[in-house]
């Protein structure tokens, strides 16, 4: 992204139809162009490079997200992705839900809570934004309102603190 | 590894508690515990007795190691010797920690302690970089890690084994032919 | 930290690149003295100066990294490459007196990579290369370790200035040691955060308002 410009700068011979495709000249026997024409590959290889690196970096990313937002995207960063990396993340994310499954005993395990060793099943948090109704185990409903303080489970409010909903306020 | 994974290994060691209740035994996955007396003194996880310290259900016998004397000689043990020395538990840093924090009232003169642990902790924290750049200077391939404890190593580990990768392919450099001709582009 | 689910590719350190690192990309793109040794038919457009429609042989050019590595022929003479300044006989005597005097953030930000890199092109001095690099990261390795050990709460910027983008790897490596620490001994580690990609999500979504 921000050294695109810096990384093609050699686009420009691929483009410019000065090179004649290399098999035509070969056949001709036109040897001297052999320099230019491994140039032109070389640059070809090397945009390929360029774009491969960035892309996997890219998917990298996509991947963490599922762990750190959760299975739903916020829709400003679905926007920033494209149809192919949106289908990956879905197909990530029921390969992700079919391991999850499959351990533990027949309820599954959400392997993507307690990334830290938990001290305790419930824990005080503050809200840092308006986040609306909020339903815990027990089918109490709680309003999430900016500022305010609570004392929930803790495997009910993990996401949120990564999402930066809540904060976790220690004792 | 994280430190707080460090402290969760910690927290299985055992302790003794004296409780001031009375329950059957429990059976855990990882163990039974119990049965408890009032009076009577028992052993169990670091966790479950601070869980009970926390609710004013028991008092905790600090572990023999903990106490001034002792550790006053361990430090000059250490100061001294240019080895790592052992040491009393493999999770003496997490155990004070945990146990200054949340029974204090429990452990005699609880502040000396906390400092000659930290002394304790900062004379090994030095000879550790002392021998790292021991390590890297002469160019060794291995070395041992007695007497080293989990956090100690932790406090280090990525640091020392990226300095160790660096290390090795800056020397896999100077033989030749070591690497495949290969163009990246 | 290590248990961040993010984690870019490693540049790959020594002679071979790493295909997907970012950073191996960018290392690959520092630009090379090089002279040419036979005509490029129709590429004079690359070069500036001269308006003919050729790359004369001779012609004396700055190429990326990559670009040389992948044009350079041991047996056939396409291109002779200049050795950086900074990797050639006078610098090394520097290096070889006093590593930790140079500012290797101005000479490179590569030193290090670039210079493994090189060993790719035949050479007569390689071998003294090679060993002036193995020596330079030893004769540092104590500075960097103990800037980036006992840094701690402090401003780094000026303790990086003067780093290698490899010892800033280092440094940056050590320090995420030193403050996982750190908070634990404040009894922060169990809290639980944010995560960092959505603080910086959230970070350029401000700046995208403010611009």
């Amino acid at each position: 992204m921000k050294h695109a410009s810096t990384v093609f700068p050699f686009h420009r011979v691929i483009w410019l139809n000065c090179l004649p495709s290399p098999r035509n000249e070969a056949k001709a026997g036109r040897t001297e162009l052999i320099p230019s024409i491994k140039l032109r590959h070389c640059c070809l290889l090397r945009n390929q490079r360029c774009v491969v690196a960035y892309l996997y970096d890219r998917l990298l990313r996509i991947r963490a997200l599922r762990w750190e937002y959760g299975s739903v995207l916020p829709a400003n960063i679905r926007f920033h992705m494209c149809a192919e990396e949106l289908q990956w993340f879905n197909q990530y994310k029921k390969s992700l839900a079919n391991f999850m499954r499959s351990v533990g005993g027949g309820d599954g395990l959400d392997i993507t809570q307690d990334m830290k060793p938990p001290k305790s099943l419930y824990i005080e948090v503050r809200c840092l934004k308006d986040h609306g109704e909020f339903e815990i185990d027990d089918g109490t409903v709680i309003l999430l309102k900016k500022n305010s303080q609570h004392f929930l489970p803790r495997w009910k409010c993990e996401q949120l603190i990564r999402q930066g909903v809540l904060e976790h306020v220690l004792s | 590894m994280d430190p707080s994974e460090a402290e969760f290994l910690a927290e299985k060691e055992t302790i003794t508690i004296i409780p001031n209740f009375s329950l059957d035994k429990v059976f855990l996955i990882g163990g039974d515990l119990g049965p408890f007396n009032p009076g009577l003194p028992v052993d169990v996880p670091v966790w479950f007795a601070l869980n009970l310290k926390q609710r004013q259900k028991c008092r905790i016998v600090p572990p023999a190691w903990m106490d001034v004397e002792k550790l006053e000689e361990m430090r000059d043990l250490e100061r001294r010797e240019g080895a790592f020395t052992p040491v009393p538990s493999p999770f003496y840093m997490e155990l004070s920690k945990l146990l200054l924090n949340y029974a204090s009232d429990n452990i005699p003169k609880a502040d000396e302690i906390r400092t000659l642990v930290k002394d304790i902790w900062d004379t090994r924290i030095a000879k550790l970089r002392l021998s790292a750049d021991r390590f890297i200077s002469q160019m060794e391939a291995h070395a041992r890690l007695d007497n080293l404890t989990l956090m100690e190593i932790n406090t280090i580990r990525s640091f020392l084994l990226d300095s160790l990768n660096c290390m090795y392919r800056l020397r896999s450099n100077l033989q030749p032919g070591s690497s495949k001709d290969r163009a990246d582009y | 930290m290590d248990s961040q689910p993010y984690q870019p590719i490693r540049p790959g350190v020594g002679m071979e690149e790493n295909f997907l690192s970012i950073d191996d990309i960018l290392l690959s793109h520092e630009r090379l003295p090089v002279r040419t040794e036979c005509v490029f038919p129709r590429l004079g457009f690359l070069e500036k100066s001269s308006d003919s429609q050729d790359i004369a042989e001779g012609t004396k050019m700055e190429l990326p990294l990559w670009l040389s590595k992948g044009l350079y022929e041991r047996n056939r003479k396409v291109l002779s490459i200049e050795l950086p300044k900074v990797y050639r006989d006078g610098w090394r005597t520097v290096f070889n007196a006093d590593p930790n005097v140079v500012d290797l953030h101005k000479m490179g930000p590569y030193y290090y990579g670039l210079g493994s890199q090189m060993l790719h092109f035949e050479n007569p001095e390689n071998t003294e290369i090679g060993q002036t690099l193995l020596q330079t990261f030893i004769g540092r390795f104590r500075r960097t370790m103990d800037c980036s050990q006992n840094a701690y709460n402090e401003d780094t910027s000026v303790l990086l200035e003067r780093l290698d983008s490899l010892e800033k790897a280092l440094f940056s490596s050590g320090q995420s040691g030193l403050n996982g620490f750190q908070s634990w001994e404040k009894g922060r580690a169990s809290q639980l955060t944010a995560s960092t990609l959505v603080l910086n999500y959230r970070k350029r979504k401000i700046t995208e308002v403010q611009s």
